[in-house]
């Protein structure tokens, strides 16, 4: 640029003409303002420079200072996790996209029993030789593929003379560029683990097995309690019937009703049982609704009468009569809610009211009420009323007496019937249990005149009976109970001998014990029925029992017997069994 | 489209080169200038009012004009252009901001735009130091959806960073913005937007900001820190924050800066152009020094070849690099110029808003942003 302004500034020297001089100038002074607009631009970037080069030696000088704190803290983490990876009781390996090995921990290098500078840059199967499990491999290139951690893988893993059971966590390690160069593998020992969870595992079956052998003592337990049950109620009842002095009757009484307690004791134990051991079942029959309400009312209003108290069924309207249902357990409910209405009362009225929720096709949803105007229940107390064993506080309950258990079956029956259970109430004043029901409309009308075929002694009159029973006790209560209803007793000790005694006299009906020795009841009905076959003949057979569970009755009727009654038993069950057998076999 | 160009270097040489370009009855409708705070604003306003002209315009930070007759870029001077405008395809309305957030005043003027135009382009010019121009942008967005084209530039004060104004014919104002909406079934509006600055230093952390505000970064002061990181006296602030924004890192998005435009020295806290999120990662930027000049035209070049076509140009470029390239910026703005032939007015600005081509509009700092306009050639 200069040598141009010099070359111009010559030129200039020697302009010929006046217009070459200003043309020359004005060109001149054209080139000097472009050699000013550059020395301009020059000096600002000087300045600039020198300006900026300030900015940014401190700008730096703080980054090299931020950097520095930087790395210490990066020294400080790998430090840390250097650390951690020593002190974890964890196996921890970095694998790279090949999944070769790339640094593992000192337990890691310790499991393989290699160093674990010699580990890196191995696969698996070179460093545990041996190590077939692709499926491992597979889920860790799912993870490098993926991107996503695996939790909770276990393997069963064996190298060399041992045995591991190993979990591992897998998670894919990523760049700043957000790419998966590896991953890390975490993995724990948990043999031992899985050694408890296999004893947890026997111990439970061990625990399991030990309630069903608790639960089946208990049946059996209960089952054995009514043979002597059977006579102290058997021998009380024909006493009874003796001449006796009053204050004699008060105490027989006392016996009685002791005994009586103790067998709903009982009976509610060997429900529980069931109900415990799943063995519960329940026997839908139709049933008419009315018919129950109406034993129930009868056996309630006695009871309540002894404590002058009200009792009063309501069943409403629209309550559809003709029903399918266990009415047993149904009874058993009612009876009861009813019987602790009355326990808790000490004035004034129990009322029961039957309402009917849903009617829908052939089905009916029904609600029990049972009312009381007795002492009522703590609100606290509301809660675990229904519970196993539990019991209102005793200051609450005073002098009342039961198992604890009454409340928690009629729960688990509503509940295995389909229905619900619950109560309201309020302390001093009252309370109300109430419970739901399904139920199957029946339109079988159930023959009534069987079912309530009058006790007609005149059918035992001259008849001759043979019992099979082994138990002293209750040979007397039958032969009682039999000889004052008109029969001639024939008494056999054992199966045997009653099989040997029906061949030797021409029967009207054979009562057998079902648990004897040498023969058993069953066995006894079969020989019999068996015999009789391709003839005409059908003695009735009645069983006598100590199981009251459902399913016995089939069992009986299969053996070839007429009915069966439960021991205890009273005059009134045995001469109503009877006689149906009976009246049945001469009809 | 007929237009004309003038500059002046005071509201009565402004008046002269009016009467100057009108004599030979010339009658533009609109006029859009760009002028320092120098200028008597009001008395140029009260000028604008008496030959009823609408106008669009506000303070600048240094005001450009290239046109075959000029080629300045000047300070402490006004530069203004006259155009002829199709009536029914145009129109230019002021906002006042005073009690309104910057997105309530960005949803009155998109609603505004909207009932001009069923697809309008904007123009717009907001004041400087008040306005939170991402908030602006997304307040328009917010009303006249995403795809809005919109161009504009935040007014300036000389780097006075005292007061800043939009005016238009009827008002000067210093807390507000000025819009012009445009018929886009009859101009074709295109744009750049091009920054070039780089991230310097380690990542920092806001730790406490509201908005626009920064009060802390690392736990620290944040003019503190911008004191101590750039070794700097406090009366260089916020001049200096325009040159060294802060680089907000966006994962997965591109990075945005934003300049300190405002101090608050007694809170130790930065004002900047637009929003800074709690927790955001920033580190500082910085101008990699000349070389951006050459980038810029490589864009320029660029965008001429995909739009060749324009009758006028309007740039508006940050402030921060006409202190960083000083005299070298006229070979950024001679590029613009060489390329089109076509008048070319702009000034420097606080906060440049854009669509970089087909782009979402954005608010920006430190970016060269330019809007090329063409009137379609079916209408007269």
């Amino acid at each position: 640029m200069s040598h141009k302004i010099v070359t111009l500034i010559e030129e200039i020297s020697k302009a010929q003409s006046p217009e070459a001089f200003f043309g020359l100038k004005a060109f001149l002074l054209n080139e000097l303002k472009k050699v000013h607009s550059d020395y301009d631009k020059l000096a600002f970037k000087y300045e600039r420079s020198t300006k900026e080069k300030n900015i940014l030696n401190s700008l730096l000088t703080k980054t090299s200072v931020d950097l520095k704190k930087v790395s210490d803290n990066l020294k400080i983490r790998a430090e840390e996790l250097s650390i951690l990876l020593t002190t974890i009781p964890a196996f921890v390996y970095f694998k790279d996209t090949q999944l070769k090995y790339q640094i593992v921990n000192q337990q890691f290098a310790e499991l393989a029993g290699i160093p674990s500078d010699q580990i890196a840059g191995k696969m698996i199967h070179e460093v545990f030789p041996g190590y077939e499990n692709s499926d491992y491999l597979e889920k860790e290139y799912a993870v490098l593929k993926n991107g996503i951690a695996l939790y909770d893988l276990e393997e069963e893993l064996t190298f060399k003379d041992w045995k591991r059971w190993i979990n591992s966590n897998i998670a894919p390690i990523r760049n700043l560029e957000n790419q998966i160069v590896g991953l890390i593998g975490i993995s724990w020992d948990i043999t031992e683990r899985k050694l408890h969870e296999e004893e947890l595992q026997k111990s439970n079956e061990l625990a399991v097995a030990g309630t069903l052998a608790k639960n089946e003592f208990i049946a059996s337990v209960s089952h054995e309690f009514r043979t002597p049950m059977n006579g102290i109620l058997g021998l009380s009842e024909i006493l009874k019937n003796s001449p006796l002095a009053p204050d004699q009757v008060d105490l027989l009484n006392g016996i009685i009703s002791s005994a009586e307690n103790l067998l709903v004791l009982l009976n509610d134990v060997l429900d529980f049982s069931a109900i415990e051991a799943g063995k519960m079942e329940m026997d839908y029959q139709p049933f008419m609704l009315d018919r129950v309400m109406e034993d129930i009312s009868l056996v309630m209003k006695m009871k309540a009468a002894e404590k002058s108290l009200l009792f009063d069924i309501v069943i409403e309207e629209m309550v559809p009569n003709l029903l399918i249902g266990d009415s047993q357990r149904f009874r058993q409910i009612m009876i009861n809610l009813t019987n602790n209405a009355v326990k808790f009362t000490e004035h004034g009225k129990i009322a029961v009211h039957v309402s009917l929720v849903k009617l829908s096709g052939n089905s009916a949803h029904l609600r029990f009420e049972v009312s009381d105007t007795g002492i009522g229940i703590a609100p606290d107390a509301l809660n675990s009323l229904f519970r196993v064993f539990s019991r209102i506080k005793p200051s609450k309950a005073r002098q009342q007496s039961g198992t604890g258990l009454g409340l928690s079956i009629c729960k688990k029956l509503t509940e295995l019937m389909g229905g619900r259970i619950g109560v309201e109430s309020s302390l001093g004043k009252g309370s109300l249990f109430w419970f739901t029901l399904p139920f199957t409309l029946s339109i079988l009308h159930k023959n009534r005149s069987q079912e309530d075929q009058p006790a007609a002694s005149s059918c035992f009159k001259q008849k001759l009976v043979l019992v099979a029973e082994d138990n002293a006790i209750n040979q007397r209560i039958v032969s009682y109970h039999l000889q004052k209803m008109g029969f001639e007793v024939e008494l056999a000790i054992d199966g045997q001998q009653a099989l040997e005694k029906y061949h030797t006299r021409n029967f009207d009906l054979v009562v057998l014990d079902i648990q004897m020795p040498l023969m058993d009841g069953y066995q006894v009905a079969k020989a019999i029925r068996q015999e009789e076959q391709g003839s005409m003949r059908h003695l009735p057979i009645i069983a006598l029992t100590a199981n009251a569970m459902k399913g016995d009755r089939e069992s009986y009727l299969e053996a070839g017997m007429d009915d069966y009654v439960s021991k205890p038993f009273t005059y009134a069950t045995l001469e109503k069994v009877i006689s149906k057998a009976l009246c049945r076999a001469i009809n | 489209m007929v237009l004309k160009t003038f500059h002046a270097d005071s509201v009565k040489g402004f008046r002269q080169a009016w009467a100057d370009n009108t004599s030979d009855g010339f009658q533009p409708n609109a006029a859009v200038i760009f002028s320092s705070v120098d200028l008597e604003l009001q008395e140029l306003v009260s000028f604008l009012q008496t030959i009823k002209i609408q106008a669009f315009g506000c303070s600048s930070c240094g005001e450009f004009l290239y046109d075959t007759n000029n080629q300045v870029i000047t300070e402490g001077g006004v530069v203004c252009l006259m155009m002829t405008l199709i009536p029914e395809s145009f129109d230019i309305k002021q906002f006042n901001g005073l009690g309104r957030s910057s997105f309530e005043l960005g949803n009155n003027i998109g609603k505004w735009a909207g009932e001009r135009f069923e697809k309008p382009a904007i123009l717009i010019l907001g004041s400087g130091l008040e306005t939170d121009g991402e908030q602006l942008v997304r307040g328009i967005q917010h009303v006249a959806g995403n795809d809005v084209s919109m161009f504009g530039g935040l007014a300036g004060d000389d780097t006075q960073f005292k007061e800043t104004f939009v005016f238009s014919e009827e008002k000067l104002e210093n807390n507000g913005a000025i819009a012009m909406a445009l018929n886009t079934s009859q101009y074709i509006i295109q744009g750049l937007a091009t920054s070039g600055w780089v991230s310097i230093g380690a990542d920092k952390i806001i730790t406490h900001a509201e908005g626009n505000i920064v009060y802390t970064i690392d736990g620290q002061p944040a003019l503190d820190v911008y004191k101590d990181y750039l070794n700097v006296s406090d009366t260089d602030l916020p001049e200096i924050g325009v040159e060294y924004p802060l680089l907000i890192k966006k994962p997965g998005a591109q990075d945005v800066l934003r300049a300190v435009i405002n101090v608050d020295r007694e809170k130790k806290s930065l004002i900047f152009a637009g929003t800074v999120p709690n927790g955001a990662v920033v580190t500082f930027s910085s101008s990699p020094g000349f070389e951006i000049i050459e980038s810029t035209r490589n864009k320029v070049n660029e965008f001429h070849n995909h739009n060749e076509e324009a009758d006028l140009l309007i740039l508006f470029s940050c402030m921060a690099r006409h202190n960083a390239l000083g005299p070298t910026i006229s070979e950024e703005i001679d590029e613009a110029w060489h390329n089109w032939a076509k008048p070319l007015i702009g000034f420097f600005t606080y906060g440049e808003i854009g669509n970089n081509y087909n782009a979402a509009c954005d608010f920006y700092n430190e970016t060269f942003t330019m809007v090329s306009i063409k009137q379609k050639s079916d209408v007269a």
